[in-house]
């Protein structure tokens, strides 16, 4: 596991792969897996201008 | 798989859709190569070691255009193809290629500054729907119900100085119920529908739509089928209202969600998505 880096907050490596993006439980942010081992993670990019499906 | 098959994923982010993709491939003992579209770079010349075939699932039009083009390039298939996402991903171009077909469509005019806009507004009628040519989610489009809310929005938009803001999408409010339709399709199949309820006039579920699964009758598959053709057909997500005059497309996205849509549906998109990419690898 590691923390949020915005509040700091556990967060759990459950089943995560690198580069999803994911919620922080306690306080919202969305995260990024930066890589599994060691488990560390990134605020996640911020949405584009051009992004959509 | 035939030894030595390896299957591309672009990606941006990976959210729940691309981790069933990469879970689908798993499954099926498919090699997956996953290349992210903030890393990877494109020279003029085919490297070595890329993927039978690419599936694109990054989130950004602009990144999707140009490495589709550059795997058209090298000789390697993408699901969607470059085409296909250049056409979908433009409501403009989406538009007149859906009049071009025959397939009912909400009335629109486009603008290219917003002096003209206020012209098509006042054209189309009040109220009026205003939308970018790209990007989704319901993200920047306004209902304007009178001529003083149009000003103030092409006010804001004469402010921005892009000029992808003086591009302006005017469409007709269309009086549906507190509903849209999604229709999957996966090449020449129709395979989940959903519909997407919402208090807003917006019923993205991105934007918090409840959903639930919709029948797929005769005339919602083959209208969906057919507007998913006129853009080149592959993976993609028909959008449709129901009009009072019936039913009408108003989008066809090409790299589509379907977290909501398989959970209404219990449809395994995921895996469809991914033997079709495979098929299209293979021809």
């Amino acid at each position: 596991m590691t923390n949020c880096p915005e509040c700091e907050a556990t967060v759990p490596n459950h089943d995560k792969i690198p580069g999803e993006v994911f919620p922080c439980i306690d306080c919202g942010t969305e995260l990024e897996v930066l890589k599994t081992d060691p488990f560390a993670v990134q605020p996640a990019p911020k949405e584009a201008e051009d992004w959509g499906e | 798989m035939s030894e030595g098959f390896s299957l591309g994923v672009f990606t941006t982010i990976v959210r729940p859709e691309e981790k069933a993709i990469l879970a689908a491939a798993e499954a099926r003992g498919i090699t997956v190569q996953r290349i992210d579209d903030g890393e990877t770079t494109f020279g003029l010349d085919r490297p070595p070691g890329l993927p039978d075939v690419v599936l694109n699932r990054s989130v950004s039009h602009t990144r999707s255009l140009y490495a589709t083009r550059f795997y058209a390039h090298y000789g390697v298939p993408t699901v969607n193809t470059a085409e296909v996402t250049e056409l979908a991903g433009d409501k403009i171009l989406t538009s007149l290629r859906l009049r071009e077909r025959g397939i009912p469509t909400p009335r629109t005019i486009v603008a290219l500054s917003p002096e003209a806009a206020m012209r098509a507004i006042e054209e189309i009628g009040y109220p009026a729907v205003l939308k970018p040519a790209v990007g989704s989610w319901g993200r920047l489009m306004a209902k304007v119900d009178n001529r003083e809310a149009a000003e103030q929005i092409l006010e804001h938009k004469a402010a921005l100085t892009s000029p992808v803001h003086s591009v302006i999408y005017v469409q007709e409010y269309v009086p549906k119920p507190d509903r849209d339709l999604r229709v999957f399709v996966v090449g020449s199949a129709a395979v989940a529908a959903m519909y997407r309820r919402s208090s807003d006039w917006r019923t993205n579920a991105a934007r918090g739509a409840t959903t639930e699964a919709a029948e797929i009758s005769k005339e919602l598959g083959e209208l969906s089928l057919r507007a998913a053709e006129a853009v080149g057909g592959g993976v993609l997500a028909v959008d449709l209202m129901e009009s009072p005059n019936g039913l009408v497309v108003h989008e066809v996205n090409p790299t589509p969600e379907f977290k909501a849509l398989s959970a209404a549906t219990g449809a395994d998109i995921a895996g469809r998505i991914v033997d079709y990419a495979v098929d299209v690898g293979r021809r």
